[in-house]
């Protein structure tokens, strides 16, 4: 995470200093970089899950803006219940496909995924289909090793320390890909709380205290992407489901770099607003992200 | 003869191993292997099975191949094939020394323990899998000796891992990842009895060291069905002029079977093994087929016969006589699983092989002790605090060789109840603490969940008000599945179990009125 951070400072002070030094070649440069102008958000729809996934990261400026040549990235689904695609308890395999593909096809040197699951582990890497879709291209999909979780100090207002996957930040780029579901005390599940995904532990006692530890814990990740799988939405019975009733199919994905947009739009898919989630409101409240859409430049593709 | 029979022996053992290993889930619906394919190529469990629930899975028609071999090859089966048998012969192997020629007339004793067995299963009670040597070795193997083996080597590697000692550990974690991905469970199992059914396992290895072959010669009830059936064999033994009495065979003899006694050679103990052939100096033994029945009688004493009948019939209400008889007295953490029989149908069928102990995704099917009376020992129940029952998982079924656990669909495994949840308000977090909480309610598998909310609203110490979600149980919907349980942060004694009330397969142990 570190090496991102300094990776992207050495980016845009480059550009900076080019751009002050030879003012002619601003443009260029920056057009090719893909940040011509500034997307806070990509909303794509369309009927193909990967063609959509693509549209958005494209819209966003393309894999190459978040993924160097030689970077190991972590690519984190949610995968933690032993369902099918069908019944939208996990992210949908060909969204997780296309993006391990852009990120091969931007360079990456290694693409990592991996869930720390609620069901049996090998059931829900099989059952969801992601691991049979993204060993396919050559992603490294592990089942989380218990002794790769260390004791960080996330230093959050409700999580002080926690165990968390070292793999994680370890990692050069961090992609978080969740799904879009209902739940019953978060109300709704998106990229926020997919980072329960790499809590060590016994992370079912962080309910207790839940809007502010899912804002620690995002605050302390902070991930390069992130792209919500709206393909499949759960609308009752999250966040594993397992009737169809309950599905509603959007054809959609969002991809932006705020995690607290990207939730607060993801709401608005279920009917809602960012404001009727505790974990949103209160990220933007501490300036981890913004949660009122209408200040966001919002780029539409459908394909 | 000997390396042939030493490779067919260790071909077997290691394909039964495999078969072993691979009774594990690797994510998929089926599990892909015919893990149980050893158990129904038995004899005695297909006999005692179809006596005591007179029944049998058709996957038994198999163990008549292992009869048909028997009737035409004798015992070969002991010699070259079971498994438990060639493990005797590997420890065997550490007996130095001339083994014991002197007749021993306890080899009868596996003779009266078989009678004990087919006369009580003629009475419905099913014991032969306690004894009988496959589903002993599995069993063992699954509660015992594979835990162990698999604590022993993760600690060694973990103790590599944690020291970060520069070079090796980084050759050690690959060698361990191909351990991992080949010979190592996916995760460490942990069993009850563990110990106990271990030790009974290495005395019977153990008895190597007293004899060799300790357990095939003396104790072994299938051994002793077979040895019945190679009464009725063709392929005999014989023993030229050439002969000189000189004892060679005798020494070698796996079986004691008194081969050095010439006309007095037991077909029934003998496992075909071919060393007396081998060692003979004058080569004056030969193995054929003959329609000469041996000469050796075979003489059980017709009192102790009698009386291992006796017990076979007596065994019956000893085990049963038990107040778990009453149909009003019913365990409550006796929750079997799914798609169990109703529990004396179960319990006619139930091997105790532990193929779903082993197979079961959360190491929650565990062997009960005398939860089930003493008839009952080793057979499964669920233990959620240890692992819940995977909603969409069907393995335990799959693997049961003789339909205790029926196979079920998916569609049939959600409809299974194999006990209901019920709320400890005095320990639920927002019943007792006003501290919200949801996991029960999260992590519950059923399409409609069976835990539903009830918004409370509660003060806490302050006087503040809020609301918090207090968790109902949906006895309708409830599958007993025990999530809840395993994952309620109450862990010590959650605030959330299960017990075996409302199973389906009981019509005593019910709930609610309406049927289901």
């Amino acid at each position: 995470m570190h090496c991102m951070n300094r990776r992207k400072f050495v980016k845009s002070a480059a550009i900076t200093i080019a751009g002050l030094s030879v003012p002619n070649f601003i443009d260029s440069l920056v057009s090719d970089l893909g940040a011509a102008e500034r997307i806070d958000l990509a909303v794509a729809r369309g009927a193909s899950p990967s063609k959509i996934t693509r549209a958005a990261v494209d819209a966003m400026g393309g894999m190459k803006k978040f993924v160097s040549r030689g970077d190991i990235v972590v690519v984190k689904p949610n995968m933690a219940w032993d369902r099918t695609p069908e019944q939208a308890g996990n992210t949908n395999p060909e969204v997780v496909a296309e993006v391990v593909k852009m990120c091969f096809e931007a360079g990456a040197k290694k693409v990592k995924v991996f869930d720390r699951t609620v069901n049996d582990p090998r059931r829900c890497y099989v059952q969801s289909g992601i691991s049979d879709a993204v060993k396919a291209l050559g992603a490294d999909i592990s089942y989380v090793d218990e002794r790769k979780f260390k004791e960080m100090n996330v230093k959050g207002e409700a999580m002080k320390t926690w165990p968390l996957y070292t793999e994680l930040f370890e990692a050069d780029k961090v992609i978080n890909i969740p799904i879009a579901k209902h739940h019953s005390l978060a109300t709704l599940t998106m990229s926020m709380k997919n980072w329960m995904g790499v809590m060590g532990g016994s992370r079912r006692q962080i309910h207790q205290r839940l809007d502010e530890s899912l804002v620690d814990l995002s605050g302390f990740i902070k991930p390069t992407l992130t792209i919500l799988d709206a393909v499949r939405i759960l609308t009752a019975n999250g966040p594993q489901g397992g009737n169809l009733a309950d599905v509603k199919k959007l054809d959609t994905v969002i991809a932006g770099v705020d995690q607290v947009a990207v939730d607060s739009l993801g709401a608005t898919l279920f009917g809602m607003k960012g404001s009727d989630l505790g974990y949103v409101k209160m990220a933007d409240k501490r300036g981890l992200g913004t949660m009122d859409i209408a200040k966001l430049k919002i780029k539409k593709v459908n394909i | 003869m000997q390396n042939l029979r030493r490779t067919s022996q260790g071909i077997f053992l290691l394909l039964f191993l495999f078969l072993f290993i691979q009774t594990e889930s690797k994510g998929r619906d089926a599990l892909g292997y015919p893990a149980k394919i050893f158990l129904d190529f038995d004899p005695l469990i297909f006999i005692t099975t179809i006596f005591s629930a007179h029944a049998v899975q058709k996957a038994f028609y198999f163990s008549l191949i292992t009869i048909a071999i028997t009737l035409i090859f004798g015992r070969a089966f002991c010699g070259w094939v079971c498994p438990l048998g060639t493990l005797n012969n590997i420890v065997g192997a550490m007996k130095k020394g001339r083994p014991k020629t002197e007749d021993r007339n306890l080899y009868r004793v596996k003779y009266y323990v078989l009678i004990f067995l087919i006369i009580s299963s003629l009475f419905s009670l099913q014991l032969a899998g306690i004894v009988d040597p496959l589903s002993l070795l599995i069993r063992s193997l699954s509660v015992s000796v594979y835990p162990l083996f698999s604590y022993g080597i993760r600690a060694v590697f973990d103790a590599i891992y944690s020291a970060d000692i520069k070079g090796v550990t980084a050759l050690s974690e690959s060698v361990y990842s191909i351990l991992k991905k080949s010979v190592l469970s996916f995760q460490q199992p942990f069993y009850n009895q563990s110990l106990f059914i271990g030790a009974l396992f290495f005395l019977i290895l153990g008895l190597n060291l007293v004899e060799k072959r300790f357990w095939c010669k003396y104790l072994c009830p299938l051994g002793a069905l077979l040895g019945i059936l190679s009464r009725f064999s063709i392929f005999k033994r014989s023993v030229s002029e050439g002969c000189t009495s000189c004892g060679a065979c005798a020494n070698v003899c796996q079986g004691n079977a008194s081969p050095d006694k010439k006309e007095e050679w037991r077909d029934t103990e003998c496992y075909y093994c071919w060393n007396c052939d081998d060692v003979c100096p004058q080569n004056a033994v030969s193995f054929g087929f003959s329609g000469k029945k041996a000469a050796a009688s075979m003489d059980l004493g017709r009192r102790r016969v009698i009386t291992s009948m006796a017990s076979g019939v007596i065994a019956v209400p000893l085990l049963r006589a038990t107040p778990l008889s009453k149909s009003e007295f019913i365990n409550q953490r006796l929750i079997r699983p799914p798609g169990s029989l109703e529990e004396k149908e179960f319990l006619k069928r139930c091997v105790k092989c532990g193929e779903c102990m082993k197979v079961c995704i959360t190491n929650g099917l565990q062997p009960t002790l005398l939860e089930a009376g003493l008839e009952g020992i080793w057979s499964p129940l669920l233990i959620p605090k240890i692992g819940y029952c995977e909603f969409r998982c069907t393995l335990c079924g799959q693997v049961c060789p003789t339909g205790a656990i029926k196979k079920l669909n998916l569609e049939e495994k959600a409809k299974v109840k194999i006990g209901l949840a019920m709320i400890d308000k005095g320990r639920c977090l927002p019943y007792a603490h006003a501290r919200p909480c949801i996991v029960c309610e999260e992590v519950c598998p059923t399409p409609k969940k069976a835990i539903w909310f009830e918004k409370a609203k509660v003060k806490d110490r302050n006087g503040k008000e809020f609301i918090v979600q207090q968790p109902r149980v949906d006895l309708e919907l409830c599958i007993g599945c025990g999530i809840c349980e395993a994952k309620c942060p109450v862990v010590d004694k959650p605030a959330i179990y299960v017990t075996s009330i409302g199973e389906s397969r009981s019509k005593e142990n019910r709930l609610l009125m309406e049927g289901y």
